[in-house]
């Protein structure tokens, strides 16, 4: 099953980079880096969808003590990470040529950089903690606190940023679109939610088998 | 023994135990102290700059204070091989946590007012105009933060590196805090009514919710062992 | 604005690099997990242990081997 969803994954991202590259037209302002808009958002949303399940195994693993729900925890927050960590790379160099610098502390970029930290944090936890049943629990109250802070993270970085600048020009985002422009952004996400999925299927198995053999 | 009867029990004994032994609050005001002068050196001479940044001045030694204090807040019970005693205790150990907070708020609560009075004095800060307001942020800022870090305080007292994995794990959980009491004691510092800062405070009252409301759900679970 | 495609080859191609370093830290843990299922099944009650007869080369093929017949019946 797993293998299945391998195939399919790289089909996915395959057909992506072919929509970003061969099918979207070059942008009016920004020209052809704008593609990395392909690679940027739906990234970021993926790392989103990782630290709900997060912060769905979490609690499911406080109420049921269920190691499966620990594992899945584990799994989602790696990737998690590795999305949110690519989120903020392809952020800063699609910043760099558009805005004239790598880094702005602006609303979005901000609030994705401490997610990358809060998280970042978690892993640690997890690896500080020999005993795996005291691991599972602290990291799962973890992953509630963290995943709960994200709203108020938002709210907090937004106001502060708008409340003093106007917004630049040029977003990084789907603001209005023309639609060919949605459609390979669309055929992207579901590449990469596909790359999540097969990602946390073989880590999640992968912890399932190491506990079992290294018990 | 009713819940709330623990709770004030908890509270009772870390308010004895440091009126006793002095040692957390009076080097928290040391520190707090020296913080000062880092601050006066590391702006340097330009009055306006510390000026301007004085309301972020203000809650970087809160909260550099603050994790200093925290980090220890569970240290007696570690040390002290007290850890199975709260483990043990029966009933709902939320009453415990909520004893902590209240105990680590206390504690806090102290060192932010000498802060204040050093910094009145020190940087000339004109307070007592707006002091019930200042006071309302303080105290709004001061929950959240004491809130997450007890529970972040006992998670982390018995894991490896947990010095630096304490402030590592709090900070970036606090930055909403951080970011909506600066920006309040801002405006309470220019003089403007806290009404124009409405969204922060609600900001504030909202992660205080939030993170009391996790830490009294979660700290069994952290209690465990 | 000229079109930059250095910085798009960069954005893309450190995606790949991390993407494809997880993955083939996933495939490193399973060659691991199952030369360790392997060695511990192939070691009988009282004989001696792979391990410790020329350690690295019986290891490394033996486990090797193993992996790709383990492989093949999981799956």
């Amino acid at each position: 099953m797993s293998r299945a969803l391998g195939w399919l994954t790289a089909l996915g991202l395959a057909a992506g980079l072919v929509l970003a590259f061969g099918v979207a037209p070059r942008e009016e302002i920004q020209g052809n880096v704008q593609r990395i808009m392909y690679l940027h958002v739906p990234s970021v949303l993926v790392a989103y969808l990782a630290f709900a399940v997060v912060l769905v195994a979490s609690v499911a693993y406080l109420a049921r003590r269920s190691e499966a729900a620990d594992r899945l925890a584990q799994a989602s927050a790696e990737a998690g990470v590795l999305f949110t960590g690519i989120t903020i790379a392809s952020g800063a160099i699609w910043g760099k040529p558009t805005w004239g610098t790598w880094w702005t502390w602006d609303a979005r970029l901000t609030s994705v950089a401490i997610l990358f930290v809060m998280y970042l944090g978690y892993l640690l936890l997890r690896a500080m903690i020999e005993d795996r049943e005291r691991a599972a629990r602290y990291s799962a109250v973890l992953g509630i606190v963290a995943a709960l802070d994200i709203p108020l993270v938002h709210f907090s970085v937004y106001w502060w940023r708008t409340l003093h600048q106007p917004p630049s020009i040029f977003k990084p985002g789907p603001s209005t679109m023309p639609p060919v422009f949605l459609v390979v952004l669309l055929v992207n996400l579901a590449a990469f939610t596909l790359l999540y999925a097969w990602f946390v299927t073989k880590r999640a198995r992968l912890l399932r088998r190491e506990h079992e053999v290294f018990a | 023994m009713s819940y709330a009867r623990r709770a004030w029990i908890v509270l009772w004994k870390d308010l004895v135990s440091e009126r006793r032994s002095k040692e957390t609050l009076n080097a928290l005001l040391f520190f707090a102290l020296l913080l000062l002068f880092l601050f006066q050196f590391a702006l340097g001479d330009d009055r306006e700059r510390l000026k301007a940044a004085l309301p972020g001045l203000l809650w970087l030694g809160f909260i550099l204070s603050g994790l200093v204090g925290l980090g220890r807040a569970f240290l007696a019970e570690r040390d002290h091989d007290c850890w199975e005693g709260l483990v043990l205790a029966p009933g709902d150990k939320s009453a415990i946590y909520l004893g902590k907070v209240a105990g680590n708020l206390l504690l806090m609560l102290v060192v932010e007012a000498v802060i204040l009075v050093l910094f009145t004095v020190f940087f000339n800060v004109d307070v007592a105009g707006h002091l019930a307001a200042l006071v309302a942020v303080v105290l709004l800022g001061t929950v959240g933060f004491a809130a997450v870090g007890t529970l972040f305080a006992a998670m982390t007292a018995n894991v490896r590196a947990r010095e630096v994995l304490f402030p590592v794990l709090l900070l970036p959980v606090l930055v909403p805090v951080l970011l909506g009491a600066v920006k309040a004691t801002e405006a309470v510092m220019l003089g403007e009514p806290l009404g124009t800062v409405a969204r922060w405070l609600q900001l504030l009252g909202a992660a205080d919710v939030v993170y009391l409301t996790v830490g009294i759900l979660t700290f069994d679970a952290v209690l465990e062992g | 604005m000229p079109d930059n495609w250095g910085f798009v080859a960069a954005a893309y191609g450190l995606a790949a690099l991390v993407l494809g370093g997880y993955w083939r830290y996933l495939r490193r843990r399973e060659r691991e997990i199952y030369s360790e299922e392997a060695t511990s099944q192939a070691r009988p009650v009282g004989a001696t242990a792979p391990s410790e007869v020329s350690p690295r080369d019986s290891q490394g093929s033996g486990g090797k081997a193993a992996a790709r017949t383990g492989k093949a019946a999981g799956r």
